[in-house]
Formats: C-alpha cells, structure tokens, sequence
C-alpha cells in the first residue's frame, strides 16, 4: 500500500454567516428585490492540504472556530469542499464531540444498530459484536437505557466502542477523551495505539498539549481556516502556543 | 458493480432501519403501541359515516367500506408527506455526526407509512368480513394502484424533506394543502357527483385518481379506465421527476443548514 490513507489537497470551505436567517419563502421573495447581502463569508478553511500515512497518528490543533471539526466533517463525507479534494482509502469512521449521533429516544443497543447500519454493516455482523461493544464500553447495565438518560462520558464511551469494534481503516478523533474517566481514557490510548500497529491511519483533534506531543507522529496547526504548520508534535506545538501568546500582547 | 450491488444492500438496510426506528419512536411509551395508528382512520371513519349517512343521507352502496377505503388511501399519501416533512431536522445530530446518503430520511418516511398502510389494510379486510362483503376479483389489481401512490408519496416525500429545512413555511403550506385535499378527493363523496368544470380539473390530481381507481376495483368490478391509468401515471411521473430535480439542488449544503 503505497498510497497515503488520507490525501488531502488545496481544500477549502466558505460558510455563509447571515446575520438575519431568511427562513420564510416571504422572506426569500422579498429579498430577492433588495440588493443588500444578508451575509458575509466566513473562510472555515482556507487552502488546506495534507496526507495522512497508514500507520500514522496525525494530531490537529488549534483556537476554537480554526476549522478543525469542519475538516473532520469534510474528509468523512458530512460537507463538500467548495475546491479541493479529499482522497480517502479504505472505511472510515468520525467519532465526533459528542457520539456517533445517537437518538436520545433509543437505547443503547438500538443506537449501535442503527449506527453500524449506517456504516456498512449487516445485521448478523452487527449482532456478534453487540455483546463485545457494550462490555468495552462498561455499560453491561445500561445496555436497554435510553441514551437521553447517559451521561456524556457514557455517551463518548458507546461513540468510542462501537467506532473501535467495527474495525475501521481510519479512525478520526474529536476532543473524545475530554470527557472519559481515566481508566477508560488509558483504554482508549491503548486501543489506539494497537490500531496504529496494524496500520491504520489516526486523525486526533485536541486541545490536550501534553497528549498530542505524547502520542502523534505528526501534528498541524490550524489558525484561522489556514495551514500554520505542520511538522514534528513538540515543535509544531510550541508553534502554536508561541502565536497564541503574540496575540495577549496585542491586546 | 459489486461496489455498485453493495450500496444498493446498504443503502436499502439504513431505509429499512430507519422506517422501523421511525416507528418505535412514535409510539414509544404509548399503552396501545402502533395500535395508535388505526385510531385515527376509525375515528375519522365513524364520524363521516355518521354525517353523511344520516344528516346528508348519501347514498353510496356499501358506505363504510367505500369510506375506509378512501380514507387509507389518503391516509397513505398524507402520512408519508408530512413525516417527511420533519425527517431531516429530526436526524439533525446523526446527519452531522455520519455520512449517508440525504435521500434517505425522506424515503425511508414514505416506507413508514406504507407499514402503516398494510396494517390499516388488514382492518379494511376485517371490515369486509364483518360486514360480509366479498370483494370482486378486481381486487387483485389494487396492490398495483397503491405501488403507483408509494411512488407518488417517495417523489413528494424527497422535495419536501430539503424544502422544509430551506424553508420553514414549506411545513405550513403543506398542511393547508393535505387539509384541502381531504375534501377534494372523492373519499366520502363520488367523482361524478362534482360539476363538470370542478371535474376538469381535479382530474389531474394523481391522487383523486388512485382513491377513484381502488373504489373502481374494490367496489364496482371495473378495471381503472385507460384515462385513469394515464392521468394518474402521467401526474405521478411529472411529480417524481420535478420532486427529484428540486431535492438534487438543494441536497448539497443541507447538512449546513438544518
């Protein structure tokens, strides 16, 4: 496999920030006559490209609204870029903030149904793994709850199993153990690194320094939709945190 | 083409998983369950037989069946455009969190209420033999009206599921129109029985044709006329196409939008 897992190239993506949502077909009729912008662009990401290799764990940082989960969102698929592409190789799986999108009204083993589902696989599949899901997630008791009724650790812990048990090429990490209790988040650590030695590609977003220098192989920085850096995780880091202070003097 | 075979197998698994989910939600923490869902035709039912065959003193042989009958049918078409309606902001979280396909919360609502269809079916069935009636052999031909409304119902479904994350009003306009269109159809009352001007244009309703089309075949042993079969056909194709036109442009940046 020489190809990277994840070629990311001179993407970009504009939101449209409008100040007065139109939301009525009034609205809409009306406006159409008045020559004035309801919005302003905002760049979410400006000309990004990377490649992620297999067997490698590639941190982003960054200030919050640098762009990174809208960069999670468009490498799995969620958003299109407006120019650029995106090349993915082999399954991919987002665990985002806050779960897999579970519905609040269906219990826990209904939710890894309909996620797993979403993500490719058979019922039969799904059944032999049910069991082992729940127990990674230590959840054995609240296997049949509601997931309106979990906690968020509870909810990231089932976003997390089930992610892991499916077997994806590529795992894309969202800030997912700000919210794990320790026993767990050592759990996680291990799993990933196991991952990262079958050769499967990690992408880690956080705002955990001490975790990002310890465990990527490589490490961007985002600032403002655009590139910082990308390059070894002590020096990129100390990039960022550098830019953050320039900017309390400025102020 | 075996990635081709495996997206179709996926794609049919999240519809199908999504309908039955649909439905769970629905009648979660209700005593009665799905049997809620009849409910609504019954009520419906007793109240226009009880008005029209005692205050309007319709006569329309064998009333109540001709009633349900009509009342499913329009049952059919109005659950599955209003439950698309809601079908995407209601997966908002899911849609953000996963990639799949956008066309498939819309869909997969018309599935839901062809579920719910069969069920009310078999309550049409209990009817008849309650009221024993038998059916003549037309029947056979009424699976093939209501597979040309589940078109009809998926090609309304798909627009209206983007429009109405687009548009909130589109929710609203569609109510009125599902409400009007209870009385414009020929549900407790007979085609024929409009002024001709009024028929002229109703016609081009595909779903004044099906509901015409199943009494045709249920109550009278006429197969649906050539006129019918094209009307309907034709009304049906246009709505697909422009439905499928309208949910291709707006399915892009939805995802931002809900």
């Amino acid at each position: 496999m020489d190809q990277d897992a994840i070629t990311v190239q001179n993407v970009s993506k504009q939101f449209r920030l409008y100040h007065e949502k139109r939301d009525s077909i009034f609205e809409a009729a009306t406006s159409f006559f008045q020559k004035k912008q309801h919005y302003e662009i905002l760049h979410a990401l400006d000309d990004v490209s990377f490649n992620v290799k297999h067997g490698e764990i590639f941190g982003i940082i960054g200030s919050n609204g640098a762009g990174k989960t809208t960069l999670l969102r468009i490498i799995s698929k969620i958003y299109g870029p407006d120019s650029g592409s995106v090349n993915v190789q082999g399954t991919i799986i987002p665990v985002l903030a806050l779960g897999l999108g579970f519905h609040p009204e269906l219990t826990a083993v209904t939710n890894i149904y309909q996620s797993s589902v979403i993500l490719g696989f058979n019922k039969n599949e799904i059944s032999k793994r049910v069991d082992d899901i729940i127990k990674f997630a230590e959840l054995e008791k609240f296997a049949d709850t509601k997931v309106k009724n979990f906690s968020a650790g509870m909810q990231m812990r089932l976003a997390f199993s089930t992610s892991v048990l499916v077997d994806p090429d590529i795992l894309l990490l969202d800030e997912v153990f700000a919210v794990g209790d320790v026993s767990f988040q050592k759990k996680c650590y291990d799993t990933i690194m196991d991952f990262k030695k079958r050769g499967k590609a990690i992408i880690y977003v956080s705002h955990d320094m001490t975790a990002v220098k310890s465990f990527c192989d490589t490490v961007m920085y985002l600032d403002k939709g655009k590139v910082g850096m990308i390059g070894k995780p002590k020096e990129t880091v100390n990039a960022y945190i550098e830019s953050l202070n320039k900017q309390d003097q400025k102020h | 083409m075996t990635t081709i075979r495996e997206e179709m197998w996926k794609f049919k698994g999240i519809l199908f998983n999504f309908a039955v989910s649909d439905l769970k939600i629905r009648y979660k923490n209700s005593v009665l369950g799905i049997i809620w869902s009849l409910v609504e035709p019954l009520l419906m039912l007793g109240v226009l037989f009880f008005v029209f065959s005692t205050m309007f003193k319709f006569e329309i042989e064998n009333f109540p069946i001709y009633l349900l009958l009509g009342i499913i049918c329009y049952n059919f078409f109005k659950n599955g455009t209003t439950f698309a309606l809601n079908s995407l902001t209601n997966r908002s979280s899911l849609m953000t969190q996963i990639y799949f396909p956008r066309a498939i919360p819309g869909l997969s609502s018309g599935v839901t209420a062809a579920i719910m269809l069969l069920l009310e079916l078999v309550v049409l069935g209990i009817f008849m033999v309650a009221l024993e009636y038998t059916p003549p052999i037309t029947i056979l031909v009424l699976p093939l009206i209501l597979a040309l409304e589940f078109l009809l119902v998926l090609g309304m479904a798909l627009p209206l599921s983007v429009l109405n994350v687009k548009f909130k009003d589109t929710e609203f306009i569609w109510m009125v129109v599902v409400h009007a269109g209870f009385f414009l159809t020929p549900i407790f009352y007979q085609f024929d029985m409009l002024p001709d001007y009024v028929q002229s244009v109703l016609q081009f309703s595909p779903v004044v044709q099906v509901v015409t089309m199943a009494h045709h075949v249920v109550l009278y042993g006429i197969l649906p006329s050539v006129n019918s079969v094209l009307y309907a056909v034709g009304s049906t194709s246009i709505i697909v196409i422009i439905g499928y036109l309208i949910f291709r442009r707006y399915q892009v940046r939805i995802v931002e939008e809900i």
